[in-house]
């Protein structure tokens, strides 16, 4: 995990918990936010893949592992691909340099260790969000009358779930990274 | 500084001599977490007993310092060096010496 986060050029340190617990309270609240306001706008018709792109963004920025930037080392512990040649890009062509792998990308054991923990215990979150979203589809086919209190839509409810589950796989392992880990020590110690 | 040779063994169940061993030779966290190849965040968790090593990298200090294992690592309480090297008899003296130094350390 990185001890600083770089926005707009400005470093934030981020070595406390509580900083990081409370990046982790705003993202989620902000996305929820974001969640009602697309279903104000369109009922998530179109904007429900605006929510997907918000989250991988809010990745790229700010929690990482799946994305490179932001505060978590990449999952894979890989550094990125760089293309070095900017005409390739034109032709939608990569070019991947031989590099090292560097300790800025590369997790140690112990990192890699609270990865696969961060990971269990999102694991377990998604199996209650899959069971709660099967039962819901599957009265919302069988028995529709146990869902006939719901004022929108049966299907609207399960696809605004089954988009919340997306949200949640995407972020989950980093932010339990985030809100667990305790104060990052200083380097001269 | 976080040492776990004597009090809590930490989250690990696992005492170490890490941060006595590192001030003796004048290491920094920094300077062993490269020679480790690992996170300096890494060497204090190990130090504090917090994360217990992988074979791997038990025997990467172990090599590191010169020592085997088992005088890094500990499910016990570690005794004082210098007991364990003058005997309890002639450590009394050394025993109040060194435990001077490792909390000055």
């Amino acid at each position: 995990m990185k001890a600083e986060l770089v926005l707009m050029g400005k470093r934030v340190d981020m070595a406390a918990r509580t900083r990081r617990r409370a990046l982790v309270v705003l993202i989620y609240s902000t996305l929820v936010v974001l969640m009602a306001a697309l279903f104000v706008a369109d009922h998530w018709r179109t904007t429900g893949y605006y929510l997907v792109f918000a989250t991988f963004l809010v990745n790229r920025l700010f929690l990482g592992g799946y994305n490179f930037g932001g505060l978590i080392k990449p999952f894979n512990g890989k550094p990125p691909q760089r293309t070095e040649a900017p005409p390739f890009l034109l032709l939608a062509m990569h070019v991947y340099p031989q590099e090292p792998v560097s300790s800025e990308y590369r997790s140690d054991e112990r990192e890699m260790q609270m990865r696969d923990r961060a990971h269990y215990q999102a694991y377990q979150a998604l199996a209650v969000a899959l069971a709660v979203l099967w039962l819901l589809s599957s009265w919302n086919v069988f028995r529709p009358h146990l869902l006939a209190w719901i004022p929108a839509s049966p299907a609207l409810l399960i696809y605004g779930l089954v988009l919340a589950t997306i949200v949640v796989t995407l972020t989950l392992p980093q932010a339990i990274l985030l809100w667990t880990e305790p104060d990052m020590e200083e380097l001269s110690e | 500084m976080n040492e776990n040779s004597q009090r809590e063994p930490g989250e690990s169940g696992l005492y170490n001599r890490i941060a006595v061993l590192r001030a003796e030779r004048g290491i920094s966290r920094q300077q062993l977490a490269e020679a480790m190849d690992v996170n300096y965040q890494t060497i204090g968790f190990l130090e504090r007993g917090d994360y217990s090593p992988s074979l791997k990298l038990a025997l990467s200090l172990a090599d590191y310092f010169g020592l085997p294992v088992e005088a890094i690592f500990s499910k016990e309480p570690f005794k004082p060096l210098s007991q364990q090297v003058y005997g309890a008899g002639r450590a009394r003296l050394a025993l109040h010496t060194e435990s001077d130094l490792e909390e000055s350390a």
